[in-house]
């Protein structure tokens, strides 16, 4: 029998026991898998929103708490466009409509001859041509079950369907692409767009682009990475920090319930304990047995709780209106800070049962009753 | 006891042991002098809160003294700055409560002081199985304690103590929870233990159990009041 086999057989002794507290471990890791997974797939949808296409980078106005807000006005685009080491400016104007179930699909109002900007390829029909003609991301076609030559109505207008494109961003994908100045009408806002896309001259300096823009144009904010989407959207923000602090939570539950688990174990096994120590056992040996148990149990909690959690984020896109905003993104760092959390919690829900039992004398162990 | 064995080398000396509980309140051994030479087979009794156990533990090193000497093979135990390697190699204890890890086999038991002593696992598991065999029980080995009678669950015990192989068997009330059946295979099995050479130092109450023993030492108020 080797020592590791010994710790594995302690944790099988109260079947039941362990399984509840492996159950309330992996609800904190299914927890955090789960926020973690949402949170990776809105920051990757948001990043495909700003980082489209040929784009660089992209501009919105300063200030704001959501992308949505953000209103530049159109000539902003000619203006950053002369600026030097910037090859194409792209406005873009974003809107959001009820479409069929889903009531957040997104239009690109984009002029026809950008569209390559956005990164759309086209896979069926034609890009738009005139006002009344639109294209459809390939996710929403099929959602839809509409193609091209198919009528769609927006704010009681009828569009046709000149064609279908696909970007490989969800938004987009699950979106709309129509004229610039069409959009612009039905939106009320004339004159306006909500993003520019720059696409930057080959050897270009982003950083010293970047910096110049913000320094001419104060109402305005690059963003060049997945770390700046803060800039525009504060709600992205708050729901890490959201996330964050349910995780914490959960793993602060799990851990007092792993610490109740050994605590409750050590009295049961006071007198075995003195045997141990009787027979040579050192303290140290006896710590290391108790945190290794402690450690085992949450190692199942994340298999468990990994499992829990991405059956629970499957049925969450079972729903319509969900699937339509939110693609999960599943990363290997998600389920390994999953890991390091339960071997953390292990540890450290552990350690005072462990100490406690390591401090036992042996004859009072063995006299206890 | 051949007369060979009485002129061993004394394995076990306590000079005037005292312990004493509660800051000095309970006076759990008041002047203890005893000697056990090498190979003997030795019974303290007493009524029970006389100190017999507190003894026990004190020879085993699973306690201290207050005050006084005590020398096991050769070394005073106050010098001992590591007493878990004492208790592994220099002595076996088996308690009245056998206290078997349950979810683990008879051999896995057997193991157990292995873990803390450099033995390869081959070696662990050959020498479980001889021990085992020892104590009658190599056909039981792979059976949980609870599949086993408590008779011999107690042989399980007695195998575990002497898995290190140490020269002195320190036995507290082994039989305390046997049938009269179970007992004497017990105390049949320290005999012969005692006949290989073993020092064997009994805890008991029970007077029959005790006559087993070459020497009785008997125990009142922490103190020997009689030797026979």
């Amino acid at each position: 029998m080797r020592f590791l086999a010994l710790i594995f057989k302690n944790i099988l002794r109260r079947k039941t026991r362990s399984a509840f507290t492996i159950f309330g471990i992996s609800l904190g890791i299914a927890t955090i898998i789960a926020l973690g997974t949402v949170m990776n797939g809105m920051t990757t949808s948001m990043e495909g929103i700003l980082k489209s296409g040929a784009a660089d980078f992209s501009i919105a106005q300063s200030g704001i708490a959501d992308l949505s807000f953000s209103k530049i006005d159109e000539n902003r685009t000619s203006e950053i466009q002369e600026i030097d080491g910037v090859k194409k400016a792209v406005g873009v104007l974003i809107g959001i409509y009820p479409v069929g179930n889903n009531p957040y699909v997104m239009i690109w109002g984009v002029s026809v001859e950008d569209l390559q900007m956005l990164g759309a390829s086209i896979l069926n029909g034609s890009a738009f041509s005139g006002e009344n003609e639109l294209m459809l991301g390939e996710a929403i076609s099929k959602e839809l079950g509409k193609t091209v030559g198919d009528k769609l109505v927006l704010r009681e207008e009828e569009f046709a369907i000149a064609g279908i494109f696909q970007t490989g961003a969800i938004y987009q994908d699950r979106g709309l692409a129509m004229s610039l100045d069409k959009l612009q009408e039905l939106e009320k806002k004339e004159g306006y767009v909500t993003v520019i896309y720059v696409e930057l001259d080959e050897g270009a300096n982003l950083e010293i682009v970047c910096k110049q823009i913000e320094e001419n144009f104060s109402d305005l904010v690059t963003i060049k990475s997945a770390s700046e989407l803060g800039k525009v959207d504060k709600g992205l923000e708050i729901m890490d920090a959201v996330s964050l602090a349910v995780s914490v939570l959960a793993v602060f539950i799990g851990g007092v319930g792993v610490t109740n688990t050994m605590m409750m174990s050590i009295f049961e096994r006071t007198r075995e304990i003195g045997i141990l120590r009787a027979v040579g056992w050192k303290r140290r040996r006896v710590l290391i047995m108790i945190l290794g148990e402690s450690v085992l149990l949450c190692v199942f909690s994340v298999l468990v709780g990994s499992l829990l959690g991405v059956i629970g984020v499957k049925l969450l896109m079972l729903e319509p209106t969900i699937r339509g905003i939110l693609e999960p993104l599943f990363t290997f760092e998600t389920f390994i800070r999953a890991f390091i959390v339960a071997f953390a919690v292990g540890l450290v829900g552990g350690l005072y049962p462990a100490y406690r039992a390591s401090k036992l004398s042996p004859s009072e162990a063995l006299r206890y009753e | 006891m051949s007369e060979a064995k009485g002129m061993a080398n004394v394995i076990i000396k306590t000079r005037n042991l005292v312990k004493t509980f509660e800051g000095g309140l309970i006076r759990a051994l008041n002047g203890v002098n005893i000697e056990v030479s090498e190979g003997q087979f030795i019974a303290i009794m007493g009524p029970s809160g006389c100190g017999k156990s507190t003894l026990l533990y004190i020879l085993g090193g699973l306690d201290s003294s207050t005050s006084g000497e005590v020398t096991v093979d050769d070394v005073a135990l106050c010098t001992v700055r590591n007493l878990d390697d004492f208790r592994a190699r220099k002595v076996g204890f088996v308690f009245q409560m056998h206290n078997l890890i349950p979810v683990l086999t008879a051999r896995e038991n057997v193991q157990i002081p292995m873990l803390e002593t450099k033995f390869s696992k081959k070696e662990r598991n050959d020498k479980s199985e001889k021990l085992l065999a020892l104590v009658g029980l190599r056909e039981r080995m792979n059976f949980v304690p609870t599949k086993l009678s408590g008779g011999e669950r107690q042989r399980v015990a007695v195998a575990r103590a002497l898995a290190n192989d140490p020269k002195i068997l320190l036995a507290d009330e082994p039989t305390g929870n046997l049938d009269s059946v179970s007992s004497h295979d017990i105390i049949r099995l320290f005999q012969g233990l005692n006949k290989d050479g073993r020092t064997i130092v009994l805890v008991t109450h029970d007077k029959e159990i005790a006559e087993h023993a070459n020497i009785i030492y008997h125990m009142q108020d922490g103190k020997i009041i009689e030797q026979k």
